[in-house]
């Protein structure tokens, strides 16, 4: 596999990039029925705003935050590639992993649009990958097929 | 109070300087370059402690420590004192990571602490996120910022050593205020039971934690809120 991580800063516009993708396939885009914060794209793409505004990579208290009433259809290539975004920004913190990561934040968004639970980062990409393969096979290769693009 | 100022094995004088948790300005550092440089310096080392190493002929010494004065620098204290404290740079300005000022509580931690007498060395860092760049547990007094103006606080580490050992949680979520009034305690309690050259760590090992564990309303837990209530209101926008 390639190495799957960016080098220097986390690009959070390429995150953004992948949120925006669900934004421009939704119904309720630009009417009175789009609500962020009630929404996983929305409140992903609002983490993002946030801390690229702040100059920050954490959010504290901000996983408690996250909505668990999103039941919209998501499709799962797109959740595939979003989830690849996050793995190449991740910087494997390993031990140290924060739930409040903004990365982490944007990966359990989209974990949340198509598993019924979330995976508890081992704080590295290789482990993860193992673990979303356990949890939900199909999404995994999807995923692998995603890295291997790049 | 011994100063960093040590004899080397080719003839040398080693002077250890001591800035603020290792932060200079441009101008102390060009002064500092300025310095060295007039002072015959042979090399300049970064230490394990965020101090600087200027090796220099012994002759030189005197007047190089003089001079740090005029830049605001200082020779490091040594010996069984409170050493130079580490600090990341978790602050608002500038690593994304961190979740609280790190740094100017390091640099408020040493201007009042620095050079204080005590058992045996007594070393000191502050980290502003739960990685722990300063490696925190390690020291003999901890800091690790837990977000919205709480830390934690670890006693009894040490780093170096043939028994290297980490430090023990005395307090969780504690405010910034309550973080001096914790180190004062422990470094009362640290010159009251050590014997004379016992670390911390060493003295916590033969006595029992109990005897330096601070009491429950120095380490009373200051409620977290919620969330971050800029993202909050941000997020509900």
């Amino acid at each position: 596999m390639e190495n799957v991580r960016s080098v220097g800063e986390v690009n959070l516009a390429a995150m953004d990039a992948q949120m925006e993708k669900f934004c421009l396939n939704c119904d309720f885009r630009d009417t009175p029925d789009c609500r962020e914060a009630a929404c996983l794209t929305g409140f992903a793409r609002k983490v993002l705003k946030f801390a690229a505004s702040r100059g920050i990579l954490d959010i504290p208290g901000a996983a408690k935050l996250l909505p668990d009433q999103d039941f919209k259809p998501y499709y799962p290539e797109m959740i595939a590639a979003g989830l690849a975004e996050t793995c190449r920004q991740c910087r494997e913190c390993r031990d140290n992993h924060s739930p409040d990561c903004v990365i982490s934040l944007v990966r359990r968004s989209l974990e949340n649009m198509i598993l019924t639970e979330n995976i508890d980062y081992p704080g590295s990409v290789f482990a993860y990958l193992a673990a979303v393969k356990e949890k939900n096979p199909d999404l995994a290769a999807m995923l692998a097929k995603q890295l291997k693009s790049r | 109070m011994g100063q960093g100022i040590f004899k080397q094995k080719n003839g040398l004088y080693a002077v250890d300087v001591a800035a603020a948790c290792g932060v200079l300005t441009p101008e102390q550092l060009t002064g500092l370059a300025r310095l060295a440089a007039e002072n015959n310096a042979f090399r300049v080392k970064m230490t394990t402690r965020q101090t600087m190493v200027v090796l220099l002929p012994p002759e030189n010494t005197a007047a190089f420590k003089e001079a740090l004065e005029t830049l605001k620098l200082r020779v490091a204290p040594f010996g069984n004192v409170v050493r130079p404290v580490k600090a990341c740079a978790g602050n608002t300005a500038l690593c994304p990571r961190s979740l609280d000022d790190a740094l100017e509580l390091g640099i408020e931690i040493q201007e009042r602490y620095l050079g204080r007498p005590v058992p045996k060395d007594f070393k000191i860092a502050v980290a502003g996120c739960p990685r722990g760049c300063t490696d925190p547990h390690c020291a003999d007094f901890g800091v690790i910022a837990a977000g919205q103006g709480r830390f934690h606080v670890a006693v009894g580490g040490m780093g170096g050593g043939t028994r290297p050992r980490h430090g023990e949680i005395v307090a969780r979520d504690i405010p910034r205020d309550k973080v001096f009034a914790l180190l004062e305690y422990v470094l009362e309690r640290f010159c009251a039971l050590a014997e004379p050259r016992e670390k911390l760590g060493r003295a916590i090992e033969r006595l029992g934690l109990a005897a330096f564990r601070p009491p429950a309303e120095m380490t009373a837990a200051e409620a977290a809120p919620a969330a971050d209530e800029e993202f909050i209101r941000f997020l509900q926008d």
